[in-house]
């Protein structure tokens, strides 16, 4: 199965931490990259460089600053291929920054495709420049809404961009009930049932895309059917 | 027609003890949930319907397997989940191989380690402990919906929402269906214990509410924790779990009075305690013991056999039970440990060393609100004789008493410590 390890970060690290960081996350890329678990990962930039979209009425709204206002972010992205839930924690707690903060893990809804595409982003030399799409769902909707016809709508939107060349990877995620938040303490992996948001709102798809410039992914945000009725983040990489 | 009440008994004997074993045959061959509880139902219907003319089938859990295993090779070909050919073809000859290839006795392994993997399905610690509880007593233990609803004191729909949500995330997430392996088998089964007395807890503690449901909740817990038992023999923390439930259910007539009041352990007509379940709890306690890795289950079960094998207040063995709770509070250091150790201090003789333990939590945030330390610091300052201290330690544990019961017990102490105090309030001779 594959299933996204959302990176979860609330603000800078202590200095000490940072030092850890900065050790153990290669390691841990290094072994999971040895042990072919770990597909792909990139970290993003800090919220504040997020933009969020929203159509409304046929317009476009366009908000600078993440969709929800929490302590806890998602600061990067690893997408890996295990055979249960139980190696995916295990996975995950190894994951130096679930020591501090923590890790969600989370089921893609479908089979999620790692294509040509995927894999040069993952070398790090995709062509154009690439921004992570985070789609949210729940809450109060502008409309009403049913998340399946949403979903499927998805799809085909995705299907449009592969078509142009502009979709790296991506596909709906599991509810968010399918998720579960990774922490470990005092060497002990404690497990939340949820995803680390806790409220109305929930990440529903994740989505990478290559574009020109910033305006391109936030036209590409806009064209996403979810943007009628509830909001997309646009958030770019972090340089490495 | 009606059935004949014999009739009715092996079918409800049969669902007892068959449900988790036909329920997990079926999730472990189609990996489908919900199918395997539907055909499970289906089979005790058709017990229902069929035992009364054809007779109790020689054996039952057999008889009761095949017919869920044919519906559910039915329903499979009727299916309009759209299931690919392959993958139908696939589940029917798992289900096939329910009833033949093996010999008989490698199939009721087969179906014991079945059950096994549905019991920690079911605990599987990236689900919230209410799901879990409630899961297990569906799945595992067969409760209905409506009964685990009741016990928990939720509405129906609530119940089930919350079990279709378990039952989604343990397919879309990929929890396995297996018994953990060895590297974390420790603390999963924690984790399974942890279910089962909060389970047992819920049936025992609570005086009030539906009674039946309540009783339900304690026989289950028992019962899975003899089968887990029975199955993971050498875990010695599986049996002092399991000791521990028998020893304080022992006691569970003596508990309450004829008016539903509390009736405290000294207060306790020890002939109506159970000694067949006391000497089956001190038996296991011993048994684990022996396996000399002591685990908090055990130790608290071991202070139970204390309290148990003394045949009056006077005959209890306070400094092996102090002793006990020391060794408690360094596995798993915590407040209300800590207040059970300062109790057994006071009653080996101490009270003083006692009272000054109980005060000493006082300042501990994590017990503000728990209104046994101001209750056994009223009960401590009642044996020393500070008569006036007590009454206001009464006064403050009443508000924070949880049920009415509990209330009521600690009004009444009040009263007679008023009734004492009011006695002994002239001139006192030192």
């Amino acid at each position: 199965m594959r299933y996204l390890l959302t990176i979860v970060a609330d603000g800078m690290p202590e200095p000490e931490k940072l030092a850890v960081l900065q050790r153990e996350c290669p390691r841990w890329v290094h072994e999971m990259d040895g042990r072919g678990v770990r597909l792909l990962g990139r970290e993003l930039d800090p919220p504040e460089a997020t933009t969020t979209v929203r159509v409304r009425h046929g317009e476009t709204l366009v908000t600078d600053g993440p969709f929800a206002e929490t302590k806890e972010f998602m600061a990067g992205l690893d997408i890996i291929e295990c055979a249960n839930l139980d190696d995916a924690i295990e996975v995950a707690a190894s994951h130096p920054v679930s020591w501090y903060t923590a890790i969600e893990v989370r089921p893609f809804a479908g089979d999620l495709h790692l294509g040509e595409a995927a894999a040069a982003f993952a070398r790090g030399d995709a062509c154009g420049e690439p921004f992570l799409l985070v789609t949210w769902m729940g809450g109060t909707p502008a409309t009403p809404v049913h998340d399946q016809a949403v979903a499927d709508e998805g799809d085909g939107w995705r299907r449009d961009l592969d078509r142009r060349g502009l979709h790296v990877l991506g596909d709906a995620l599991g509810r968010p009930d399918t998720a579960t938040t990774v922490r470990v303490r005092d060497g002990s992996t404690l497990l939340a049932d949820g995803p680390f948001v806790q409220g109305e709102d929930f990440i529903a798809s994740i989505d990478v895309v290559r574009c020109q410039d910033r305006q391109e992914a936030v036209e590409l945000a806009a064209s996403h059917p979810v943007a009628r009725h509830h909001a997309i983040e646009v958030r770019p990489f972090c340089n490495e | 027609m009606t059935v004949k009440p014999d009739v009715r008994q092996a079918v409800d004997a049969a669902f007892r003890n068959e449900w988790g074993r036909v329920v997990a045959t079926l999730i472990h061959r189609t990996g489908d949930w919900d199918l395997a509880e539907e055909c499970a139902q289906e089979a005790f219907a058709e017990a229902l319907r069929r035992w009364p003319s054809d007779g109790v089938p020689h054996r039952p859990g057999a008889w009761l397997t095949t017919v869920a295993r044919n519906r559910a090779i039915d329903r499979l070909r009727r299916s309009e989940r759209g299931l690919q050919l392959h993958e139908q073809i696939g589940r029917e000859a798992m289900l096939d191989d329910i009833t033949g290839g093996s010999t008989p006795v490698a199939r009721a392994r087969e179906i014991e380690d079945d059950r096994l993997r549905l019991l920690f399905t079911c605990c599987h610690p990236a689900l919230s402990l209410e799901c879990r509880v409630a899961l297990t007593l569906r799945s595992v233990a067969g409760l209905s919906t409506a009964e685990i609803a009741r016990a928990f004191l939720v509405p129906e729909a609530t119940m089930a929402k919350r079990l279709t949500r378990s039952k989604a995330k343990i397919t879309a997430a990929g929890i396995p269906f297996r018994v953990p392996p060895a590297h974390v088998l420790p603390e999963r089964i924690d984790g399974v214990l942890a279910v089962l007395y909060l389970t047992f807890n819920e049936g025992y503690s609570a005086t009030s509410g539906a009674e039946l449901i309540r009783t339900r909740l304690c026989d289950e817990a028992i019962r899975l924790a003899r089968a887990l038992h029975e199955l993971m023999a050498d875990e010695p923390e599986v049996t002092g779990a399991l000791a521990l439930m028998l020893l304080h259910h022992s006691r569970r007539h003596a508990r309450v009075g004829p008016d539903g009041e509390l009736v405290t352990l000294e207060e306790q007509d020890r002939d109506r305690w159970d000694c067949a379940e006391i000497e089956e709890g001190q038996g296991l306690v011993e048994e684990a013991l022996h396996e000399s890795r002591v685990g908090p289950y055990q130790l608290q079960a071991a202070i139970a056999a204390c309290h148990a094998g003394a045949a009056a207040i006077h005959d209890t063995d306070w400094a092996e039970i102090a002793g006990l709770y020391a060794l408690l509070e360094d596995q798993c250091p915590s407040p209300v440990v800590r207040l059970n150790r300062a109790v057994a201090v006071a009653m080996g003789g101490d009270i003083d060393a006692g009272l000054a333990m109980v005060e000493a939590l006082t300042s501990d945030p994590r017990l503000e609100r728990y209104y046994l330390l101001e209750a056994t610091r009223a009960d401590l300052l009642r044996r020393s004789g500070a008569l006036g201290r007590a009454q206001a330690a009464y006064a403050r544990a009443i508000p924070l008493a949880p049920t009415d019961v509990e209330r009521r017990f600690l009004e009444r102490r009040l009263a007679e410590v008023r009734a004492t105090g009011a006695d002994e309030s002239g001139p006192r001779p030192s």
